[in-house]
């Protein structure tokens, strides 16, 4: 892991599209459970290392994470039970205060499969209060 | 034209959920996500909403089905969405989606999710490609 003022990298975590846990999230979000969700790498920046970064962040600043946007990019599709390695590089914006995660995912054998982008807002707990 | 698909084609209307709080907390479970402003009515209420908000992922993530039954031999390259307004729980969700662009390699649909709200929750958009695109 690397770390400077803004910016800081992971990885790689090599991770595994777990079958049964991959059709649970496709039947919970509306899918059939046959295939991989194209996002199902979401359940990935629950991987420890990334969450506590994240809740660390959270926890300094008295800030709510809110997810502001999310994007996927396929050049290969994801297979069930298969593993991938996963590079972060996480980016925190002062103003407005913004954590960005990018992610790349590669297979084993270092092919492009996906890149993602997670952008959540930092919010004060006040700030929040007052615009709910 | 691509596949038969012309530009301003709506798809069709898909409506999910009310999601209760068991669903919210399946979800939670699935996805690691286990942000409690998601579960907890107290914490929630304690920041002005009447009730937790659902994830955004859960229903960006369901636009992949609604994809997938408009055109199934289609392959879904990219999905992406901005959170504009949460979606509470208890509450239901229109998906809906219309062909903006259509070449032989890509085609670009713009996605929006409705709650009760004036302004929709998620403003998203999917690139697709035809199957005679090579998607390995």
């Amino acid at each position: 892991m690397q770390n400077d003022q803004h910016h800081l990298s992971l990885g790689p975590l090599r991770l595994q599209v777990d079958p049964t846990r991959a059709k649970t999230y496709a039947l919970e979000t509306g899918g059939d459970g046959l295939s991989a969700p194209l996002a199902y790498p979401a359940v990935w920046l629950a991987e420890p290392k990334l969450l506590e970064i994240i809740q660390d962040l959270c926890r300094s600043q008295d800030v709510i994470p809110v997810h502001e946007s999310q994007s996927f990019f396929y050049t290969l599709e994801l297979a069930l039970g298969e593993s991938y390695d996963l590079y972060v590089l996480l980016k925190h914006e002062t103003e407005p205060s913004r954590l960005i995660i990018e992610a790349t995912i590669k297979t084993t054998t270092n092919k492009l499969v996906a890149t993602i982008e997670t952008i959540l807002r930092l919010v004060p707990h006040d700030i929040m209060k007052e615009k709910a | 034209m691509s596949c038969g698909i012309t530009l301003g084609e709506k798809l069709p209307e898909v409506i999910i959920g009310p999601f209760d709080a068991d669903a919210l907390q399946r979800y939670a479970d699935v996805s690691g996500d286990t942000n409690p402003l998601h579960l907890d009515e107290t914490l929630a209420q304690s920041i002005g909403f009447s009730s937790p908000p659902v994830h955004g992922m859960k229903i960006l993530a369901a636009f992949e089905p609604m994809l997938k039954n408009w055109r199934s031999e289609l392959k879904i390259i990219a999905l992406s969405g901005k959170f504009v307004q949460p979606i509470l729980r208890g509450e239901s969700v229109k998906l809906t989606g219309k062909v903006l662009r259509v070449s032989d390699t890509e085609i670009f649909v713009r996605l929006f999710a409705h709650g009760p709200q004036r302004l929709p929750a998620i403003i998203g958009e999917a690139r697709l490609s035809p199957p005679t695109e090579p998607f390995a």
